[in-house]
């Protein structure tokens, strides 16, 4: 991580001290501009910004694997876990853009984060290199299979309702809210700490309902113990056919995930179409593709423009909806 | 909670190193319980804009409030006894070394990160080696570089734990 | 019961390459526990990528062998150092390091050793028999439970000092604070951040215990670095003699079943299990007054029960597929990573994944009990290490370790300044251990609490209401009012023959 960091700050000093007056009349630009052609020259450092063993860690450890061959280099994996991802996005980006730093990073942060805090040093979309999309993972409605509601309509009938989140400013903590405000329903959430808390709640009948990744909640439906209501996605997922969506059942809320990997604005022309192909070449790989079927996550994989496009046009979204039933995150 | 069950006595029972340090006086021991004391009003000064919530929900400031209570009535206890309490310790010509060491961990912090682990690593050795610790030139000399080698083998050749660092890639 | 797919995991077991990802796992394991701050988790999350080559029996084998044997590695910075690196072995160096200060290293090794053997050899037998049932058992906790649990081991840690129990009360209470650091866990409010998002998950417990312990203790030193340090003269033995065998032995009877018990609860069940451990045998004991102080018992109850939380850690994971710590949260991934879903469904779609790994935890413990014991004859030996040398190279382990964990700068910056706070409250007669303990609880707590109260609608009879939440209120009710009453009985009549202590 520092090495180049270094390596680039002894250049810049060297090349500060002998070629001041060229410099004065060339206008170099920070001896980047043969950086690309040659890379890459050594390992690449790919920052996850969340612990290790969760979903972001492991889809980013497949995807690396995978494009290891492609770039021609071996790409390493550090968590730098924090703060939905801030922490070590904000450093990555913060970095120089030779190629040599990328980062993790998901939807949730541009689009659920900023309701919840208030960070005037936020990660603006605009202000970020988007390498590559990879995969989009969608929130299911979850009961114990014990319970009495066969359907999103008896829940939401249900007197009250304590629904589980893996937490605050988790998609699944936004899609019941809007979904339990949509219907009238008088709701309570409970945020636990993490996925894996939630859905040990719902297990033990503490809470009525959850909202949850496909990843954390199909092995339980699968043994019988969780019974799914309904997927806030557009399209009924692959891997559940037979559940409906949200918005078939009449409850317009669309809430997903999705991951993609970012870099520090003004990387040189060659350095990032050699990233892209690299990934794109990774994301054809069979083992990746192994790897989403296990872990039961969708490809998305669009241009970095629509990316970009998708991450404000949720931002601007889930704030008018919030805004709209009176959801108060912050406090 | 209750704090009533206190046994003021059992501190003096406790045995010293015959060559420890100085018991602190009674100032110290008032000192130890006016930081509770001042760590408490501050901690309700700032949760008094988080909210406490209700009873169906408590606020983020409930909590932190209740604590901050606990802290002002045992910092207060502890500083009614200051007068007979021995369990603190003088602070001695000593303290300077202190001072030194955590500010090398804290300079060596700054470092680690900025030019890789491996220069900091041999200076605060060095500095803890000879100057903190009074070894010899060349234990210091010896000790700094084995250990800075070791950790380096050890850490990022063996483990693979992606430190920051100069050398190799 | 299927007897014939547990009988064929001993046959997986067995196999040669097993056996060595077996050896590899414990041998690793217990390096990284010595390693104060790099933590099994970090090292089974370095080893993901090596994993992918291996097949998925052996693989989980040697993560899994990570995890336990870094139970055993991490007694001994304990005892030795005074540097706790894993939040179940902070009441062990309480009794643990002040043996070694008398000349017992050895004795405290061993019997911590033998106690991890007995605790983690258990724990594996229980589990083979009842894990479902207990899973289902644990299912019952909820956030009603847990409030009473952490409220329970709160109490016992504002007792588990030596000095005033005000100041016991009062460092606790900082503990409590520093806690709440970190974004809010039920509103998502920044409490205490100062705006900077370094802090808003909150501070890590291995770096607050590595911090007022480790280099508290560093410090702290320093200030009497010319002051000539007492020789340590002997370490004792390893392999326990009899009276010390037979005054430990109820001890790591106890600590196993309790330890057994609350690891299978996912969220601080293996540190409460320590602490539940010491404070029973702190107030079993005879002379209550000999912990703190290098009691033995005080070193072989807790650390029979860590190992053996450790190893009922997995029942929720093999059973119900919900990771109950951070290292099994990294295990459920690395299960992931092999095609093999964690899950109810484990034990009937891979028998011999499930099997070959719960038995390849006897090899594992037979291995580390024999590991150890020769290797702590080595390892005392680092009292023998002149202060001025020992000191700058626990400090440099420490700080990288603590890089390690989240491959953050910012978290050197933390354990210095944790340090500092160590270093103060040493000198005004503040104990490190229930600061650290009630930092661990006090975010369950909370949290837990205010869960309860949204589910009860505000009704506080609610803990009441559930049958183990309201066992666990009995149990509380015991100990706070019932037994402080009995013990100050026994005190009256103590101080008025104080010969009887002594018998």
């Amino acid at each position: 991580m520092s090495e180049s960091y270094t390596r680039r700050r002894v250049l810049a000093a060297l090349a500060a001290v002998s070629v001041l007056p060229v410099a004065a009349c060339g206008g170099v630009k920070g001896g980047s501009d043969d950086a690309g052609s040659d890379y890459p020259t050594r390992a690449v450092n790919f920052t996850v910004p969340f612990a290790a063993g969760g979903s972001g860690d492991l889809i980013s450890r497949a995807v690396a694997k995978a494009a290891e061959k492609p770039l021609g280099q071996s790409i390493v994996i550090a968590n730098k876990p924090g703060a939905n991802g801030a922490v070590g996005g904000k450093e990555v980006l913060a970095s120089s853009p030779d190629g040599y730093n990328i980062a993790l990073a998901v939807k949730s942060l541009f689009a659920i984060t900023p309701l919840v805090v208030e960070d005037p040093t936020a990660i603006q979309p605009d202000k970020m290199e988007i390498v590559t999309t990879l995969v989009q993972e969608d929130y299911v409605l979850v009961v114990n299979a014990q319970s009495p509601y066969q359907t999103v309509e008896d829940l939401v009938k249900a007197p009250s309702v304590k629904y589980a989140t893996a937490g605050v400013g988790t998609g699944g903590q936004l899609s019941q809210a809007l979904l339990f405000k949509g219907a009238g329903t008088k709701a309570t959430d409970v945020p636990f700490d993490g996925g894996a808390p939630a859905v040990t709640a719902l297990l033990g009948k503490q809470v009525d309902a959850l909202s949850g990744s496909l990843a954390e909640t199909m092995e339980h439906i699968k043994a019988g113990k969780l019974r799914p209501l309904a997927i806030f996605s557009t399209e009924r997922s692959e891997f559940l056919p037979e559940v409906p969506t949200a918005k078939e059942k009449g409850y317009d809320v669309v809430v997903d995930q999705r991951r993609f990997i970012i870099a520090p604005v003004g990387l040189p022309e060659a350095v990032s179409t050699k990233l892209e192909q690299a990934f794109a070449e990774a994301r054809k790989d069979s083992a990746y593709e192994t790897f989403l079927k296990d872990n039961y996550m969708e490809r998305w994989e669009v241009s970095d423009e629509e990316a970009r496009q998708h991450l404000k046009d949720s931002a601007a979204q889930f704030e008018s909806l919030a805004q709209k039933f009176g959801l108060t995150f912050k406090s | 909670m209750t704090v009533d069950q206190s046994t003021p006595t059992e501190a003096s029972d406790e045995p010293r190193d015959e060559d420890g340090p100085p018991t602190g006086g009674p100032a110290l021991s008032a000192i130890a319980g006016a930081i509770p004391v001042a760590l408490g009003l501050a901690t309700l000064w700032y949760a008094r804009g988080l909210g406490f919530g209700a009873l169906a929900d408590p606020g983020p400031g409930l909590w932190p409030s209740i604590v901050a209570v606990l802290l002002i009535a045992t910092g207060a206890g502890i500083a009614v006894r200051a007068r007979t309490a021995r369990d603190t310790e003088a602070f001695t010509r000593g303290t300077t070394a202190v001072v030194i060491g955590a500010a090398s961990l804290a300079i060596y912090a700054y470092l680690f990160e900025l030019i890789g682990f491996e220069i900091p690593t041999l200076l605060l050795l060095a500095l803890w080696l000879r100057f903190l610790g009074g070894e010899s030139w060349r234990i210091t000399a010896v000790v700094s570089v084995l250990a800075t080698v070791a950790a380096y083998l050890l850490f990022i050749t063996g483990l693979g734990v992606p430190l920051p660092h100069l050398i190799g890639s | 019961m299927d007897f014939g797919s547990v009988l064929s995991g001993f046959e997986v077991v067995f196999e040669p390459q097993n056996i060595l990802y077996c050896l590899i796992g414990v041998t690793l394991g217990m390096l990284v526990g010595v390693l104060p701050g790099l933590g099994p988790a970090a090292t089974i999350a370095i080893l993901l990528p090596i994993t992918y080559n291996i097949e998925p029996t052996p693989a989980v084998i040697m993560l899994a062998g990570i995890f336990y044997g870094a139970q055993y590695g991490g007694t001994i910075t304990s005892v030795l150092l005074r540097l706790p690196g894993e939040a179940s072995t902070v009441v062990t160096a309480l009794d643990g390091h002040q043996m070694a200060r008398q000349g017992k290293a050895g004795s405290a090794l061993g019997i911590a050793a033998i106690g991890s053997f007995i605790g983690g050899t258990a724990s594996i037998v229980l589990l083979t028999f009842i894990a479902p049932l207990v899973a289902d058992a644990a299912l019952e906790f909820g956030p009603a439970e847990y409030t009473v649990l952490a409220l329970i081991g709160i109490f016992l840690v504002a007792t588990l000092g030596n000095g005033a129990l005000i100041k016991s009360v009062a460092a606790a209470g900082v503990g409590l604070l520093l806690a709440t650091v970190g974004l809010d866990p039920l509103v998502g409010t920044p409490r205490f951040t100062f705006g900077s998002d370094q802090l808003a998950d909150g501070i890590d417990f291995v770096i607050v215990a590595m911090g007022v312990f480790g280099v508290g203790e560093i410090l702290y030193n320093l200030e009497h670095r010319l002051r000539p340090q007492p020789a340590v003269l002997s370490f004792g033995r390893a392999i326990p003699r009899r009276p010390e065998w037979l005054q430990s032995r109820m001890a790591i009877l106890r600590g196993s079943i309790v330890g057994f018990v609350l690891g299978v609860l996912p969220g601080g069940g293996a540190t409460m299990s320590s602490l539940v451990a010491y404070a029973v045998e702190k107030r079993s004991a005879k002379d209550p007054s000999r912990f703190g102080k290098g009691a033995i018992e005080g070193v072989a109850g807790p650390e029979s029960a860590n190992n053996a939380a450790a190893t009922s850690s997995f029942i929720p994971l093999l059973t119900l597929g919900i990771p109950a710590n951070a290292t099994m949260a990294v295990l459920f991934g690395a299960l992931l990573l092999q095609g093999i879903p964690p899950g109810p469904q484990l034990i009937v779609d891979h028998p011999d994944v499930f099997w070959g790994v719960v038995n390849s935890m006897y090899l594992g413990n037979i291995i580390l009990l024999l590991l150890s014991i020769p290797l702590i004859g080595v390892f005392v030996r680092l009292l023998k290490v002149r202060a001025g040398i020992l000191a700058p190279l626990t400090v440099l382990v420490t700080m990288i370790g603590v890089y390690s964990i989240r491959n953050n700068a910012f978290d050197m910056f933390l354990v210095v300044g944790l340090g500092i706070l160590g270093y103060g409250m040493k000198k005004l007669g503040f104990e490190p251990g229930p600061f650290v303990l009630a930092f661990v609880l006090g975010k369950l707590l909370e949290a837990s609490f205010r869960r309860s109260m949204r589910l009860f609608d505000g009704d506080v009879l609610g803990f009441f209401q559930r049958p183990v939440s309201a066992v666990l209120v009995a149990v509380l009710v015991l100990t706070i009012v019932v037994i402080p009453v009995l013990r100050m009985v026994r005190n009256r009549q103590a101080s008025l023959t104080p010969a009887e202590r002594k018998s």
